[in-house]
């Protein structure tokens, strides 16, 4: 379905180049849900956004991302629009200010169902509130006729999810989709996404591990812009083999809340050797002097990290 | 809560015109020489009678004060006083001239807030472009240029050199015998409409550019790309109403000084309207017809500020008048 093949993606500041994804490797299969998984700034919305083509147009990208036979990154930008939002779609963070405050839920959707889905105005507004329904929103003909500050944040979070996925694409980008709700409200949206997203390709940048576990296939772990580990979601939630997998997992309220001692590195200048190691427990000389490589432990399960060799 | 908001802006509203009547009464009375001085020096020295006679039928003769009670019964009655310089009730004067002066400032209001907020749009969408940096440039050039050079330019060479429009009035030397005509007055309208038209035109295209570079940056833009909607739907269905909200305000007071008039241009054409019979009212000091056009500005902007309140929710869902404030 996606295959992403050593894609780097690189902004200029003033400070030098920012790589703020680099050599990334990722397959995703037809009707699989990925999990991108890491903390803030580690560069998981910058990959989504390099795939959908959003990103500003000073950034630089390297590699291949290919989508059903074709480089995405070879298309120009008129061939890429058409395929943005009818084939793949993106639900983006923060729907406070990712919908238009001056449009009406109901018009914002059914934006994209008459885009891409040949019927009049009417048809798409009809439709746009059978979707709301659908999404369990309750009184969904009152909601569409609502603009979005009339909206709390869980329905404002449903509606963004409705709107990427109205036009019912085949490849959906969503990024954190649970952030800023409370626990209550965060259990229905995952159920909500888990509904709506089955039978599709999924990518979902997320920092909630436990909502990834939920909803997600497959997880893949970033960090300083590069991926760690990639396998199975049990694995990677009881398995993990990456140190930093491990101390991300032990950071969970769940597990304890131990947080990894020191901070995310710059992504301008990286950490020689493993970007890891100076937050590693268990760095080794080897782990300063070089960079590690992505190596397959099993079937499925990828690791870079030298202790894992 | 609206009928309470209601309240209390027109109160508001009238202690503003009582305040601007108390000031401009102030500050025009304050101003040296009067009318008989200015028209009528040596009659005035030659026959005190006479000049006490005018004093007493304009009531000149009572205490400031007397004046001032007397002048804010009376405008509160609607009785704005007699213009000394016509002889004639001042509303009168003033409707006259403001239909004359909305000949030329209602085309080209209009006008510079379509053309400005076009290419301010434009410009702000595709900022850094080499058209967004080719307009900006011109704007500013433009933005330097006071009205009434480009009205001595505009005369100067389509109306002198090339003797393509008059140089100046506001119909033609026939219309004595044939009355007047529309096309007339509108080709003698041509170039003061092009000459205020190009002084305010800079002022709302850079309103226009700035609230739209606010807007580019925003997530529904983006989220607007990434439902695969073209460049020109973006710009039209999603970013151009929220960047007109900052302009309401600014149509409205551009409305508002439509019946000013403009004082440099239409003396400099000679066209009748409110800018003229401002500079004309203040050269020979006929303050009841100055007191009657400031207030009439006064009253405009109160009036064009409660329009622009209450139409920000007709675009803003957000803004409901009578909640807020």
């Amino acid at each position: 379905m996606l295959e992403i093949i050593n894609l780097k993606t690189q902004f200029p500041s003033p400070d030098g180049l920012v790589n703020a994804v680099d050599s990334a490797d990722l397959q995703i299969e037809d009707n699989e849900r990925l999990g991108l998984i890491g903390e803030t700034g580690c560069g998981k919305t910058v990959l989504g956004m390099s795939i959908i083509r959003l990103l500003p147009p000073s950034t630089r990208i390297h590699g291949q991302i290919i989508y059903k036979g074709r480089d995405l990154l070879n298309l120009k930008e008129e061939e890429m629009r058409l395929l943005r939002g009818k084939e793949i779609s993106m639900i983006l963070q923060n729907p406070t200010t990712s919908l238009n405050p001056v449009l009406k839920i109901g018009d914002q959707i059914a934006e994209v169902i008459q885009l891409h889905k040949d019927c009049n105005r009417k048809e798409a507004k009809t439709k746009a509130v059978e979707i709301l329904a659908a999404a369990m929103i309750p009184e969904a003909p009152k909601r569409a006729d609502q603009y979005p500050h009339e909206l709390s944040g869980g329905m404002k979070e449903r509606v963004m999810i409705v709107m990427g996925l109205a036009s019912q694409p085949s490849f959906v980008i969503a990024d954190e989709p649970t952030k800023g709700l409370d626990s209550g409200t965060k259990a229905e949206i995952i159920r909500l996404i888990r509904d709506m997203t089955s039978g599709r390709s999924m990518l979902m940048i997320t920092h909630d591990l436990a909502a990834a576990g939920e909803i997600c296939d497959r997880i893949a772990v970033m960090y300083a812009g590069e991926l760690l580990e990639m396998a199975s979601a049990k694995t990677i939630l009881h398995d993990p083999q990456h140190p930093y997998t491990q101390g991300f997992i032990n950071s969970l309220p769940s597990r304890g809340l131990l947080p990894i001692s020191g901070s995310s590195p710059s992504l301008i200048d990286p950490p020689h050797g493993c970007r890891f190691h100076p937050r590693c427990p268990w760095a080794m000389d080897i782990c300063r002097r070089e960079h590690p490589q992505i190596i397959k432990l099993e079937k499925g399960h990828f690791s870079r990290c030298f202790l894992c060799a | 809560m609206r009928i309470e908001y209601l309240a209390w802006r027109i109160f508001y509203s009238l202690l503003a015109f009582v305040i601007s009547v108390t000031l401009s009464f102030v500050l025009l009375h304050a101003m040296p020489g009067d009318y008989l001085h200015v028209i009528l020096p040596h009659l005035a020295e030659k026959n005190p009678l006479a000049t006490e006679l005018f004093r007493e039928q304009f009531g000149l003769d009572k205490s400031l004060f007397e004046q001032y009670v007397l002048y804010v019964l009376n405008v509160l009655q609607g009785n704005w006083g007699y213009s000394i310089q016509y002889g004639l009730p001042v509303t009168e004067v003033i409707l006259e001239k403001l239909s004359w002066t909305a000949v030329i400032l209602l085309p080209a209001t209009l006008l510079s807030i379509f053309i400005g907020v076009l290419i301010g749009s434009y410009s702000g969408w595709t900022s850094g472009s080499l058209g967004d940096s080719f307009i900006f440039k011109i704007m500013i050039f433009l933005g330097a240029v006071p009205s009434y050079w480009w009205a001595i330019f505009l005369i100067l060479v389509l109306g002198f050199y090339l003797d393509l429009f008059p140089l100046g009035g506001y119909m033609s030397i026939t219309a004595l015998d044939e009355g007047m005509k529309l096309h007339d007055v509108l080709y003698h309208a041509a170039l003061p409409i092009v000459a205020l038209t190009l002084t305010t035109v800079p002022g709302v295209y850079y309103l226009m550019r700035n609230s739209m570079l606010m807007i580019v940056g925003q997530d529904y833009i983006l989220a607007a790309r990434s439902k695969g909607l073209s460049e020109i739907e973006i710009l039209l269905r999603h970013a151009l109403k929220n960047a007109m909200l900052p302009m309401i305000t600014l149509f409205a007071m551009e409305l508002a000084h439509v019946i000013m008039g403009s004082i440099f241009i239409e003396t400099i054409f000679s066209w009748p309207g409110m800018g003229f019979l401002t500079f004309e009212a203040l050269r020979v000091r006929d303050l009841p017809l100055l007191q009657g056009i400031f207030l009439m500005d006064t009253l405009i902007i109160i009036l064009a500020n409660i329009a622009a309140d209450f139409s920000y929710p007709l675009i803003d869902p957000r803004a409901k008048v009578g909640e807020i404030g």
